[in-house]
């Protein structure tokens, strides 16, 4: 956990943003960057996924931001509770280099080394071409993802008040 | 005439997409072809018309493992162009940003996407339930490949600080300094991967590769080297068109290499550690004794033993080239467009990478070749295939097809370079 991230919590957007609705995390990403409060790590991933484990080491709740295939919606998100559940098949998706989100999960979840908190908001593409901005959709969805993260983070933080209150 | 047509249509822990087909007739093996059915880039003709300066940010986007290959044969082509000599500290620099995509791209391949077949895993996932330190260790060595590449390539996918004449921006001394105990424990870790896969089980087989590589006067080949092979050839990168060519065969958008007098040939870490043992430092090659590793290997399932000597060797490389390290006088020496062709071979972690420019007086390419060693190794992949299969005919569907796709991750291919996802289909008869 680098410094500056005092906070515990750190929130990923995964995607290329060269590459049309793939762009949505780290759009997102950016969005948080002007709401969320200082302490709170925000990155942006487009590489190797696979060093997603090493990004997550020290934080206890982590939120990862990315697009999904066409299934029907474009622009609508999905959350998932990843500490409860794999991503279901269809959601499941891996990158031509061989490893996606999905497996970095479940090899973290195989190695023991998850974060106590790991929720993966995901939206529907439209169009992943290169070079192409998001589709009006998606685009459109960037706002209301960064609303629910920044409203599910704050709910968080009072609950661990709370919870420190009673204790 | 009976015919058993087997298809698998996906084959899994390979970089990229393409497709197997096995025909077997009568109970033998007819043909065997790796379908590679991934659209072509066109690379080559996307080159042309462009500045010299623009070539290294181009050719590192055409692959996510090995960017540095394709920057390291390009930038060295475009300088024998320009007639440019670069100082000592440049090349120590260039040598040991190739050390972290040997260690970072060797590291995923013999941990994540070739262990499990030896361990009877379907992945790395898995495995990782009961190899978990196994599976710490290939990521803590990845994570070290990467850092070099963060540190000496800007960043580490798609790197942007190489450039012709040297580097836009030269580490300080304290910068690589700073990654020395990184390299320590990598070179801890790559040792205790190499003893791990020693333990595997490894199939009996024994293939009359001929083994083509570089080979350098001192070193342990990555950037320079003549093309040797293990039946004699002995000649410059300018030369590589006169002795190999390319063709194109109905089933795969990726040329198929062969060496023009004998066909098929093998390059990557079994060929360049068969040519060049002998240029590994005493330790590294008394590890390799200390394994079992036989000087010359033949048996392509062991290859995962040569990439674990390679990780070893390219963590102590790169403390070495660290500890030696004197920053250059100046970051990249000045550069003048002027007409003419280069030609250079680096060593990609699967093999030697041809790249040929010409260029016009203005420094604008006219024309650009790139072989890449996956490429390369189709005809050997495909003979691999045809001697797996044939000795494996009685298995059943499913266990065939394990078989079939163990051979080809055998020689780690690179289908995204090549020309991507593998789908065998067996036909039988």
């Amino acid at each position: 956990m680098s410094e500056g991230c005092a906070a515990g919590v750190l929130v990923a957007g995964i995607g290329n943003p060269d590459r049309g609705d793939d762009g949505f995390g780290p759009a997102v990403a950016r969005r948080l960057r002007e709401r969320l409060p200082s302490g709170i790590c925000v990155v942006e991933r487009a590489g190797d996924i696979l060093a997603l484990i090493g990004d997550w080491e020290g934080f206890a709740h982590v939120v990862m931001v990315d697009a999904v295939k066409a299934m029907g919606e474009p622009g609508r998100i999905h959350r998932f509770d990843l500490r409860k559940c794999g991503l279901p098949i269809g959601f499941a998706y891996r990158s031509t280099h061989g490893f996606g989100v999905a497996e970095a999960v479940e090899l973290a979840r195989s190695l023991g080394r998850l974060p106590r908190h790991l929720v993966l908001y995901l939206v529907e593409g439209a169009c992943f071409e290169i070079g192409v901005p998001l589709s009006p959709a998606v685009a459109h969805a960037v706002g209301e993802a960064a609303a629910r993260i920044v409203e599910e983070l704050a709910s968080r933080s009072a609950a661990e008040t709370e919870e420190g209150e009673r204790a | 005439m009976a015919t058993r047509t087997i298809r698998v249509d996906y084959i899994a822990r390979v970089e990229g997409e393409s497709a197997l087909d096995l025909h077997i007739r009568d109970g033998k093996v007819d043909a065997a072809h790796l379908a590679i059915f991934e659209p072509p880039r066109f690379f080559e003709a996307l080159l042309r018309g462009r500045g010299f300066r623009e070539v290294l940010d181009i050719v590192a986007r055409i692959c996510g493992i090995c960017p540095i290959a394709y920057q390291m044969s390009g930038v060295h082509a475009i300088e024998q162009v320009l007639g440019v000599a670069v100082e000592p500290p440049i090349r120590a620099l260039r040598r040991l940003l190739y050390c972290g995509e040997w260690i970072e791209s060797h590291a995923l391949h013999i941990v994540m996407l070739h262990a499990p077949d030896f361990l009877g895993y379907p992945d790395a996932i898995t495995m990782a339930r009961e190899h978990g330190a196994a599976v710490e260790r290939g990521l803590a060595l990845k994570k070290a490949g990467n850092a070099l590449l963060r540190l000496l390539g800007g960043r580490e996918i798609h790197p942007v600080n190489v450039r012709v004449g040297g580097f836009y921006r030269a580490p300080a001394r304290a910068e690589l300094a700073a990654l020395v105990d990184t390299l320590k424990a990598a070179q801890d870790q790559a040792i205790a991967t190499l003893r791990w896969a020693a333990g595997f089980e490894f199939p009996e087989c024994r293939r009359d590769y001929e083994f083509v590589a570089l080979r350098h006067a001192q070193d342990y080949p990555m950037n320079e080297g003549r093309i040797v092979s293990t039946a004699g050839l002995d000649i410059a990168a300018a030369d590589y068109e006169t002795e190999f060519l390319e063709r194109q065969v109905p089933h795969s958008t990726a040329l198929h290499s062969a060496l023009k007098r004998r066909g098929a040939y093998l390059v990557g870490p079994l060929a360049r550690y068969a040519l060049n043992r002998d240029r590994l430092p005493a330790e590294v090659q008394a590890l390799a004794d200390e394994v079992g590793l036989e000087p010359v290997c033949c048996n392509p399932y062991r290859s995962i033993l040569v990439r674990a000597v390679e990780v070893v060797y390219a963590c102590g490389e790169a403390l070495r080239l660290i500890v030696d390290y004197e920053p250059p006088s100046r970051p990249f020496v000045p550069v003048a467009p002027r007409a003419g062709t280069g030609h250079a071979c680096s060593e990609a972690p699967r093999g030697i990478l041809y790249h040929r420019y010409r260029l016009d007086a203005e420094g604008t390419i006219l024309d650009a070749r790139l072989v890449p060693p996956t490429a390369q190794n189709q005809g050997v992949i495909e003979a691999d295939l045809r001697q797996t299969a044939a000795a494996r005919l009685d298995l059943d569907e499913d266990e065939l097809k394990a078989a079939c796709e163990q051979s080809i991750r055998n020689h780690d291919p690179c289908i995204s370079c090549a020309a991507h996802f593998l789908t065998l289909r067996v036909h039988r008869g």
